[in-house]
C-alpha cells in the first residue's frame, strides 16, 4: 500500500508581517490585560528575591565572616540576621512564583479556550467545498496542537522572556556596579553565546521539524493501517507494509540522531563559554584582587551570578524555538478564521410558506470544480404530496441534486425554492429540519443505538421511540441486543450489517419528521422485503408528505408518482411510469433489463 | 515518598515487562558501556572545577597567588572545560542514541505483531487506544531508556562524589547541609508522582477534545443535514472547560514542584550559611573551603532533585513496557497452524459443516449450524437484512476465526491450512468498501503493486469504470479525496470491484458488490464478468436478484441458517424466500 495520506505538508503560507500577528494575537489576550499585568509585577518580586540570594551571601561573607575588624560575636550576630533575611527572601520568592504559574496557567487556557471555541464554530459554519479541499486530520491539528503550541508560548515564554531580561539587566547592573571592569572582560563572551543561540536555533528548528514530519508520516501510516488491517491481512500486503514501516522509521531514526548531534554540540559549547567566564573571573579578578582593587566576596558572589546568567542564555534557544513554531501555528489559526467559505445566510430569514411541500428547481447548473459542471440546466418541480422518484446511471449527478437541495451547496446559476421561498432566503437549520434526508452513507456516531436514533431529539420518550424503532424494522434487532438500545455502536463497541446501518438512518428520519422526505439509495442494502415493510411504514408514518426518491432498485422506484430519467447532469426524460414505458425511451431499456431476470434463465 | 507498593508480584510483572528490552540492551552493551564511560568523564571533571576555585580563593585570602598561577589554574579551567565537552558529547550521542534505536525497534516490532492480529482483537482494541499505545507508551520507554538512565547514574555519581568532597572538607557541616536533601528528593518524587497522575488526565481529556473534532469534521454531512452544529458547539464547549480545568490542577501541583525543589535547596544554601559561616568565623575552615562548600551544594541540588524524578520515570517506563507487552503476548484467535499441510490447488471449493459462529459470547451466534458446499460456478446468496450473509463470507475470506472441523477447504480442515496461503486465494470484496486517499491507479493496484497500466485497465474495464476515470482531471493519476469523498457511491463500489478483480484468485467473494450501482451499469459490469468466471468459485451476495441471474446455484440465508437451496427454477417453485423476493422485485409488465 502507498499511502502517506493523512499527512500534508503545510501549503504555502501568505507573508503576513509579524508585527501583524502580534496584533491579532494581543487582541486576544487584552481582555485579561489585569492578570497579564500582575503577572509580570509578579516577575519582578521574583527576579528581585533571586539576584538578592547572592547578595545576601556576599554580604556576609566580606561584612561578616572574613571581616576581622568587627568582633567575633558582632560577626556571628550579623551572619544569623542575614541569614534571617535570607529565609524571608526565600518564602517571598515561593510564594511569588507559584501565584505566578497559577496565574498564567488560568488567563492562557481561558484565552485558548476562547480561540479555540471561536474556531470550532467557524468551522462547523464553512461549507462542503472547503471540507472536501481539507483533509480532517489537518483541521483537527489546528484545533488541537496549533492552539497548543500557542497556549506554550503563552504561558512558558511570553512572560519568563520578562524574566529572563529583567534578570539579565539586573544580574548585569550589580556585576557591573561591584566590578565593571571585570564586568565588560563578560559581556565580551555575550556576543559569542548569542551567535552560537542563533547558529544552534536554525539548525534545531529543522531538526525539530523533520522530526515533527517523520513523526507525522509515521502515525498516519500506522492510522490507516490499523484501520485497514483486514485489507492488508486479505491482500497479503504484510511484508510490504512492515517494509514501510520500517523504512519510515529508519527517517526517523536518522532524524533524531542528527538532532541529538546538533544538540550535543550546542550544549558543550555554551558550557565551554561558560567555564571560559570562570576562568576569565579567576585569571582577571584574582589579579585585581592582589592589585587590592577588589575584595574576595566580590569574586565569589560573581562566581555565582555567573551561573544565573547563564541559565537564561542556555534556555534561549529552545524559547526562540517555541515562539517561532507558535507564530506559525497563530498564522495557520488565523488563515482559517479569514477563510469564509460559507454560504451566505440572509440577513433577515423568510418564514418559509405554510405549506412548505412543493420544491422547484429552476435552470439550475453546478459543478464541484469551477469549469466541470454536474447538473445541466436542470428544471424539474415537485409538487405537495408528490413522490418524485429519480433514475439514472452511476455518477449522473442524483446524489448532488441533494446536495443542493440541503443546501450543502448553492448552484452555480439557476435557483431553488422550498415551499416558493428561495433556498438562500430561508434560514439553514430551518430548512434541514424540514426536508429529511436519509444518505447514501450512513454515519454511525460513537454512542449507543438510542442515542444514534435520537441524536439532538432528546425530547422523544421511551413510548415513541419503541414506535420508531418498530417502524424502521428494528425491533428484531434491539430485541436480540443484550443491553436493547442502550448497546454501544462504533469504535470498540459493537457493528451493525449494512442494512441495519440504513434501517438506522429511516430511525433517524423518523424521529425527526420532516415536511419533505428525502431518500438517497437509503435501502440498496436493505433486501426487498424489509424494504416494503418499511415503506409502508413510512407511508403510514409520514402520509401525504413529498418524498425524493433515489433508487437503483426499479421495485423500489415504482411507488413513485413521477420519475425522473438523468444522464450525466441532463433530465433525458420525465412521466409516469406508464408514460415513460410508452415512450420506448432510456426508462424503457432500463426496464427491459431486469426484465431479463424475471424469464426462466 | 510516591506510594510505591513494592510486593514480590509488582517486581516480577516489572521484571517480565524488562524482558522485552534486553534483548535490545544486550545488542548494545558496547555502546551503552562507551556511552557511560563518557559520563563518569563528564563528572570527574566536573568535580575538579571547585577544588581549583577552592585552591584560588585560598592563595588569594593568604596572599601566596602570582599572576603566573592564576593564569595556571584558569587555563586549566579552560582545558576541563573541553575535556568535559568531549566526554558530553560523547554519551549524548551514545545514550540518547541507543534510546531512540531502541524506541523505533519496539515500534517495528509493535507493527509486525499487530499486523498478525485478527479482527476480533481489533474490535475490542480501536485505533486509537493503539494510536496512543504507539506514541504515548513508546516514548515514555524511550525516556526511561534515554534521559532516565543518564540521570539515574548521573545523579548516583554525581551525589556520592560531591557528599564525599564536602564531608572531606568538613563531616559535620555536610551533614547538616544534606539534611534538607532526602526531603528533596521525596518531595520530587511525590509531587511528580502526582503531576503525572494529573498530567495523564490532561492528555486524557486532550485526547477527548481531538477525537470528538474528529468525529464531528468527519461527519460533516451529518451535522449539517441533521443541523447538529449549536449541540456540537456546547459539547466541544464543555469538554474545552474540563480541559481547562484539568490543566489548572495540574499548574497547582507543577506551580509548587519547582519553587518547593528550588526553596528546600536554598534551604541547604541558608544552612550553610548560617554555620558554615559561622565556623569560618571561628577558623574551622578556611574561607576558601566556603567557597567550595557553596559550589558543591550547587552540584548536589540537581541530581538530588533528579533521583526523585527518575524514581518517577522508571516508574512510567515500566507500567508502559508492560502496556506494550500485553499488545505484543496478544494471541490472535486466527492462528498460523504449528504444521500447516501443504496448500492444496483449488478445485473443488468449500465445505461448511455444522458450522455455529457468533460475533461475542454476549450476542446470539450470527450464524447456526449451517452446512454448504461451495463448488466451482456461482454461488449466489440472498437473504434478509442481518441474517448472516456478510459473516459467512467474512469467515470464508479468513477474518474470523472459526471452531474445528466446521470450515474445509479442498475437505482439509480451514485450521490447519497456512493462514496466508488460503487467504491468497481468495479475491474478496468487502460490503463496505474503504477507498484511500491515494492515486486511483495507485487504489486498484492495491494488492498487487507492480501491476501494469494495462492490467489496471483491464480490470478497471472489467468493473465498467474505465471511462469516468479518464474523465477526471488527471485520469488515473486522479488523487481521491478522503475515504473517497468526491467520488460517487457507485463510482467509489467499482473502484473496488476493479481492486478486487485485478487480484485474479481462484476464489472470489462479492458482498453486495453492486448495490450502488445502477441496472445498465450492473448489467454491463455482470456482462464482463461471465467469461472471467467460468473457471471460478465464486460466491455473490446480493439483494438485488438481477446480480444473480447467472449464478449457477442459489441459497437463501434466514437468521444464520440455510433454508432454501437450489436453482433459480427451484426455488421459484419452492414458494419460499426466494419466490417472495422475485415476485416483488418482478412486478413488471414484463414479467406477467
Ligand atoms: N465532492 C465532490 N467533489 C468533486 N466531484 C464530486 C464530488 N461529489 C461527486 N462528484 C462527482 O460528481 C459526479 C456526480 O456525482 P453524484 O454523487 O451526484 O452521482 P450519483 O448520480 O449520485 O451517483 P451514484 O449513483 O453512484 O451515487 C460524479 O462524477 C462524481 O465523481
Ligand atoms: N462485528 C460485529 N459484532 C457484533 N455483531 C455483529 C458484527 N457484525 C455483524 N453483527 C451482527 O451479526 C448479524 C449478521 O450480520 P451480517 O453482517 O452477516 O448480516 P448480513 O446478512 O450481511 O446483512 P445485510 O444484508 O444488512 O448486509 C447482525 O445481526 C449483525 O448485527
Ligand atoms: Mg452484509
Amino acid at each position: 500500500m502507498r499511502y502517506d495520506f493523512g499527512y500534508f505538508e503545510e501549503d504555502h503560507l501568505k507573508k503576513v508581517t509579524e508585527a501583524h500577528l502580534w496584533q491579532r494575537i494581543l487582541g486576544y489576550v487584552r481582555p485579561f490585560w489585569w492578570e497579564v499585568a500582575g503577572a509580570l509585577f509578579l516577575s519582578l518580586i521574583i527576579t528581585g528575591a533571586g539576584l538578592g540570594l547572592p547578595a545576601l551571601l556576599r554580604e556576609a561573607v566580606d561584612n561578616y565572616i572574613v571581616n576581622q575588624g568587627l568582633t567575633i560575636p558582632a560577626r556571628l550576630a550579623g551572619v544569623t540576621r542575614l541569614a534571617g533575611l535570607f529565609l524571608a527572601l526565600l518564602g517571598l520568592e515561593f510564594v511569588a512564583n507559584f501565584l505566578q504559574v497559577v496565574l498564567l496557567e488560568w488567563t492562557g487556557q481561558r484565552v485558548m479556550h476562547r480561540m479555540r471555541q471561536q474556531l470550532f464554530s467557524h468551522m462547523l459554519g464553512l461549507n462542503l467545498s472547503f471540507y472536501n479541499r481539507n483533509p480532517v486530520g489537518k483541521l483537527v491539528t489546528r484545533l488541537t496542537n496549533d492552539i497548543q503550541n500557542m497556549h506554550e508560548m503563552f504561558t512558558s515564554v511570553i512572560v519568563t522572556l520578562f524574566n529572563d531580561f529583567i534578570r539579565l539587566t539586573g544580574i548585569l547592573a550589580i556585576l557591573f556596579w561591584m566590578n565593571w571592569r571585570l564586568a565588560l572582560c563578560m559581556c565580551l563572551l555575550v556576543p559569542a553565546i548569542l551567535a552560537n543561540t542563533l547558529w544552534f536555533s536554525t539548525l534545531a528548528r529543522n531538526a525539530f521539524r523533520r522530526i515533527r514530519t517523520g513523526l507525522a508520516r509515521i502515525n498516519s501510516f500506522l492510522q490507516e493501517a490499523l484501520s485497514g488491517v483486514s485489507l492488508i491481512q486479505l491482500f497479503n500486503r504484510e511484508p510490504y507494509s512492515r517494509e514501510r514501516f520500517k523504512a519510515l522509521n529508519r527517517a526517523y531514526l536518522d532524524d533524531t540522531l542528527y538532532q541529538i548531534k546538533v544538540f550535543g554540540i550546542f550544549m558543550p559549547v555554551v558550557e565551554i563559554l561558560a567555564m571560559g567566564a570562570t576562568a576569565l573571573i579567576i585569571w582577571y579578578g584574582g589579579n585585581e584582587i592582589m592589585q587590592g582593587a577588589m575584595t574576595i566576596g566580590v569574586l565569589v558572589a560573581f562566581l555565582a551570578y555567573m551561573r544565573l546568567f547563564f541559565q537564561p542564555l542556555r534556555e534561549l534557544s529552545q524559547k526562540y524555538s517555541i515562539v517561532q513554531s507558535a507564530m506559525a501555528s497563530a498564522e495557520r489559526i488565523f488563515q482559517l478564521l479569514d477563510t469564509h467559505e460559507s454560504l451566505p445566510v440572509a440577513r433577515e430569514p423568510q418564514l418559509p410558506a405554510k405549506d412548505g411541500g412543493m420544491v422547484v428547481f429552476q435552470n439550475v447548473t453546478f459543478g464541484y470544480a469551477p469549469g466541470q459542471p454536474v447538473l445541466h440546466d436542470l428544471s424539474f418541480t415537485v409538487q405537495p404530496g408528490e413522490t418524485l422518484a429519480i433514475v439514472g446511471a452511476t455518477g449522473s449527478g442524483k446524489s448532488t441534486i441533494i446536495n443542493l437541495l440541503e443546501r450543502l451547496y448553492d448552484p452555480d446559476s439557476g435557483g431553488i425554492t422550498v415551499g416558493n421561498a428561495d433556498l438562500r432566503q430561508l434560514d439553514p437549520a430551518w430548512l434541514r429540519r424540514h426536508v429529511g434526508l436519509v444518505m447514501q452513507d450512513v454515519f454511525i456516531v460513537p454512542d449507543t443505538l438510542r442515542a444514534n436514533i435520537l441524536l439532538d431529539r432528546l425530547d422523544i420518550d421511551d413510548a415513541k421511540l419503541t414506535t420508531i424503532v418498530d417502524r424502521a424494522q428494528l425491533t428484531a434487532l434491539v430485541r436480540q441486543l443484550p443491553e436493547g438500545w442502550h448497546t454501544r455502536l462504533g469504535e470498540g463497541g459493537m457493528e451493525l450489517s449494512a442494512g441495519q446501518k440504513q434501517l438506522l438512518a429511516f430511525a433517524r428520519v423518523l424521529a425527526r419528521d420532516p415536511a419533505i422526505l428525502v431518500l438517497d439509495e437509503a435501502t440498496s442494502n436493505v433486501d426487498t422485503e424489509t424494504e416494503i415493510l418499511i415503506e409502508r411504514a413510512i407511508d403510514t408514518a409520514l402520509a401525504n408528505r413529498t418524498s425524493i426518491v433515489i433508487a437503483h432498485r426499479l421495485s423500489t422506484i415504482r411507488r413513485a408518482h413521477r420519475i425522473l430519467v438523468m444522464t450525466e447532469g441532463c433530465i433525458v426524460e420525465q412521466g409516469t411510469h406508464d408514460s415513460l414505458m410508452a415512450a420506448a425511451g432510456l426508462y424503457y431499456h432500463l426496464q427491459s433489463l431486469q426484465v431479463r431476470e424475471c424469464g426462466p434463465s | 515518598m510516591a506510594a510505591i507498593g513494592i510486593n514480590r508480584e509488582t517486581i516480577r510483572k516489572a521484571w517480565s515487562a524488562v524482558g522485552v528490552v534486553r534483548p535490545v540492551f544486550r545488542q548494545h552493551r558496547w555502546r551503552l558501556l562507551a556511552g557511560f564511560l563518557a559520563l563518569a568523564g563528564v563528572n570527574s571533571l566536573q568535580l575538579i572545577i571547585p577544588r581549583i576555585i577552592r585552591q584560588t580563593v585560598d592563595n588569594l585570602q593568604q596572599g601566596i597567588a602570582t599572576q603566573a598561577g592564576l593564569l595556571h589554574f584558569a587555563l586549566l579551567v579552560l582545558l576541563i572545560s573541553l575535556g568535559i565537552g568531549v566526554c558530553r558529547f560523547g554519551w549524548r550521542y551514545l545514550i540518547l542514541g541507543f534510546s531512540r534505536i531502541l524506541e523505533v525497534d519496539l515500534r517495528n516490532a509493535l507493527f509486525a505483531h499487530l499486523l498478525t492480529l485478527d479482527r476480533p482483537y481489533f474490535q475490542k482494541k480501536p485505533p486509537g487506544e493503539l494510536m496512543a499505545l504507539a506514541s504515548n507508551d513508546l516514548s515514555a520507554v524511550q525516556m526511561a531508556c534515554g534521559m532516565g538512565l543518564i540521570a539515574f547514574s548521573d545523579a548516583l555519581f554525581m551525589s556520592m562524589a560531591t557528599l564525599g568532597f564536602m564531608a572531606y572538607i568538613h563531616p559535620g557541616l555536610t551533614l547538616l547541609t544534606v539534611l534538607p536533601m532526602p526531603l528533596l528528593a521525596g518531595l520530587t518524587s511525590y509531587l511528580s508522582a502526582r503531576i503525572h497522575h494529573r498530567f495523564k488526565k490532561v492528555q486524557e481529556q486532550f485526547s477527548r477534545l481531538t477525537e470528538f473534532s474528529r468525529d464531528t469534521l468527519s461527519s460533516i454531512r451529518l451535522v449539517k443535514v441533521y443541523t447538529q452544529e449549536q449541540d456540537r458547539t456546547e459539547r466541544f464547549n464543555t469538554l474545552g472547560q474540563s480541559y481547562v480545568r484539568d490543566n489548572l490542577r495540574l499548574a497547582l501541583v507543577q506551580g509548587t514542584l519547582f519553587p518547593v525543589s528550588g526553596m528546600v535547596a536554598n534551604v541547604s544554601m541558608l544552612l550553610v550559611l548560617y554555620f558554615g559561616g559561622r565556623l569560618t568565623i571561628r577558623g574551622a575552615i578556611t574561607i576558601g573551603d566556603f567557597a567550595a562548600f557553596i559550589s558543591y551544594l550547587f552540584m548536589l541540588t540537581w541530581p538530588i532533585m533528579a533521583l526523585g524524578w527518575v524514581a518517577n520515570l522508571f516508574q512510567l517506563g515500566v507500567t508502559s513496557l508492560h502496556r506494550i507487552k500485553t499488545v505484543l503476548d496478544a494471541a490472535p484467535k486466527l492462528i498460523e497452524p504449528a504444521a500447516p499441510l501443504p496448500l492444496p490447488a483449488v478445485s473443488q471449493g468449500f465445505a461448511l459443516r455444522h458450522l455455529t459462529f457468533g460475533y461475542a459470547p454476549s450476542l446470539p451466534p450470527a450464524l447456526k449450524d449451517l452446512s454448504l458446499t461451495i463448488g466451482p460456478g456461482v454461488l449466489g446468496v440472498v437473504g434478509r437484512t442481518g441474517s448472516g450473509k456478510s459473516t459467512l463470507c467474512q469467515l470464508l475470506a479468513r477474518l474470523y476465526p472459526v471452531p474445528e472441523a466446521s470450515l474445509f477447504l479442498e475437505e482439509q480442515d480451514i485450521n490447519r491450512l497456512p493462514l496466508a496461503g488460503v487467504r491468497s486465494q481468495i479475491a474478496y470484496l468487502p460490503q463496505e468498501v474503504l477507498v484511500f486517499s491515494d492515486t486511483v491507479a495507485a487504489n486498484i493496484a492495491m494488492g498487487k503493486p507492480d501491476a501494469s497500466p494495462a492490467e489496471i485497465e483491464t480490470a478497471a474495464r472489467a468493473a465498467a469504470i474505465h471511462g469516468e476515470i479518464l474523465a477526471m482531471p488527471q485520469g488515473y493519476q486522479t488523487r481521491i479525496g478522503e475515504k473517497g469523498a468526491t467520488l460517487s457511491g457507485g463510482q467509489r463500489q467499482r473502484l473496488a470491484l476493479a481492486r478486487t478483480l485485478l487480484l485474479n484468485r481462484p476464489i472470489l467473494i462479492l458482498d453486495d458488490g453492486l448495490s450502488a450501482v445502477d441496472t445498465q451499469t450492473e448489467h454491463a459490469i455482470i456482462a464482463n464478468l461471465r467469461p472471467y468466471l467460468a473457471q471460478k468459485i465464486c460466491i455473490i451476495v446480493s439483494h438485488r436478484l438481477q446480480a444473480l441471474a447467472d449464478a449457477d446455484r442459489l441459497v437463501v440465508l434466514a437468521e444464520g441458517r440455510v433454508v432454501e437451496d437450489g436453482t433459480h427454477v427451484e426455488l421459484l417453485a419452492n414458494g419460499g424466500l426466494y419466490a417472495t423476493i422475485h415476485a416483488h422485485q418482478g412486478m413488471q409488465e414484463g414479467c406477467q
